[in-house]
């Protein structure tokens, strides 16, 4: 079925049990949606925009308490919309580092904080990880007096993410931020995978910097996001211009020059905050999520040959698994080969595993129904004993 | 058509959404139990209503 012309209608999460590791957690709420359908056109949102002229001003529909409310989700001060998490850090690093500085992020960092700190020639050193793949506070200090011998300063700016996209583990950002502060580093908390399907303390936690993702787990439309921080460095980050320009002797209001003036101005903030009565309400349910990806693990552990390469239990939803020992080795002899596994899901109903992937691969059960685990574990299961593996019950 | 059918397309597409969520809530078997049934039914009654208005207006 077609949208128009040459573009497919797409129905993965109508037709299958949608897996895929960087998805779930965006996929849209009911009240998302039909804010997508009454939105959709281009400055949707600024129909009632007046003096001062700007997004986080606007009250009909009610902009201005959203960013209110954002703030208050995580704790911190003052919130802004962003085009997506990397938005975020690019706006921190655009305000914070100059060509030279050493900058800080963990061998478990998201590319897209490479970019914002390459983009300001700044020099990238890593906070190695253990051999489970968890970043410590122990390792951050030492890395940090490292760099400091280095450069003869402290660091710049620490990126911390608090779950990383590779193995989906939980890492000590707390302790990490405490030895950070201890040196006089603001730290910027990359919460793309948690904020918005768990509870985020931004002050708890010690953050100067808390960064969501909308699409990634905020269940909004792409590219969307927030950057939320204290009074302390809100000036500094969220400054507006003070240009006059030259010919025409013009100024520009209050606009911010690290947002590049307003951010999200249609139908991607709408779906966010359309979403955020639910988000609001989802994060206290992350206990629930959990189980049901505890079932899944637990199945795929099950098969012979299989391991699990994140931390175990597991703390997310978001897993990385190895089956190198188990379906890549059905994957050997099978007549589809590396495929067989991809068809056999897709079988099954279920999609977001890359075609061809065998042997090492994610998977994300966010946002299932318990029957939908359930079916899932299942799945796995059966394939695995469709193609001859040993599978414990 | 006026005002009131304007608000009967975007009820009616909200209806469908409705419809679209119960759809990604089931899949992949879409083994609807009585209770889903019985939501599904009384958005599709409400489908009908709102279509009926439009019906209505373009009369």
């Amino acid at each position: 079925m077609k949208c128009t012309g040459t573009i497919d209608v797409r129905d993965v999460d109508e037709s299958s049990i949608n897996i895929d590791p960087i998805q779930v957690g965006g996929r849209l709420t009911p009240d998302a949606m039909k804010a997508m359908i009454a939105y959709g056109d281009g400055y949707s949102v600024c129909d009632q925009c007046r003096k001062p002229f700007r997004l986080d001003y606007i009250n009909t529909p009610p902009i201005a308490q959203f960013h209110r409310d954002l703030a208050s989700f995580v704790n911190m001060e003052i919130a802004r919309v962003v085009p997506g998490a990397r938005r975020g850090f690019q706006a921190v690093a655009d305000a914070f580092i100059s060509p030279g500085d050493p900058v800080l992020i963990t061998a478990l960092s998201h590319y897209t904080e490479v970019l914002a700190i390459e983009g300001r020639g700044g020099v990238i050193r890593e906070i190695p990880k253990t051999g489970s793949n968890i970043i410590t506070s122990e390792l951050a200090a030492q890395k940090i007096e490292e760099v400091t011998r280095e450069f003869h300063r402290s660091p710049t700016l620490l990126f911390l993410d608090h779950f990383d996209y590779q193995y989906g583990n939980r890492h000590d950002v707390a302790g990490i931020i405490r030895v950070a502060h201890q040196y006089d580093i603001p730290v910027l908390y990359n919460g793309a995978y948690s904020v918005g399907i768990m509870p985020v303390d931004g002050k708890k936690i010690g953050a100067d910097f808390v960064v969501g993702s909308g699409h990634k787990s905020m269940a909004a439309p792409a590219p969307s996001g927030m950057l939320a921080t204290t009074s302390e460095w809100a000036g500094r980050v969220f400054r507006t211009t003070g240009v006059t320009t030259d010919v025409t002797k013009r100024t520009f209001g209050i606009k911010e020059i690290g947002m590049m003036g307003c951010t999200l101005m249609g139908v991607t903030l709408m779906g966010m905050m359309a979403s955020f009565p639910h988000v609001r309400e989802r994060v206290t349910h992350w206990e629930e999520e959990l189980a049901n990806g505890r079932k899944v693990v637990d199945a795929l552990m099950s098969i012979e040959g299989t391991v699990i390469k994140s931390e175990y239990p597991r703390n997310h939803t978001l897993t990385r698994v190895d089956t190198t020992g188990s379906f890549d080795r059905v994957a050997q002899v099978h007549k589809k080969r590396g495929f067989f596994f991809s068809s056999a899901l897709k079988g099954k109903g279920i999609a977001g595993i890359i075609p061809g992937a065998t042997k090492v691969w994610k998977f994300n059960t966010y946002g299932m129904t318990d029957s939908q685990a359930e079916y899932l574990a299942t799945a796995f299961r059966d394939i695995g004993r469709e193609n001859g593996l040993a599978v414990t019950d | 058509m006026s005002k009131r059918a304007i608000d009967a397309v975007f009820e009616g597409l909200f209806l469908l959404t409705d419809i679209r969520v119960m759809l990604r809530e089931t899949a992949p078997q879409h083994a609807l139990d009585e209770s889903q049934r019985e939501k599904v039914r009384s958005l599709l009654d409400a489908l009908e209503k709102e279509v009926a208005v439009l019906r209505e207006e373009l009369a």
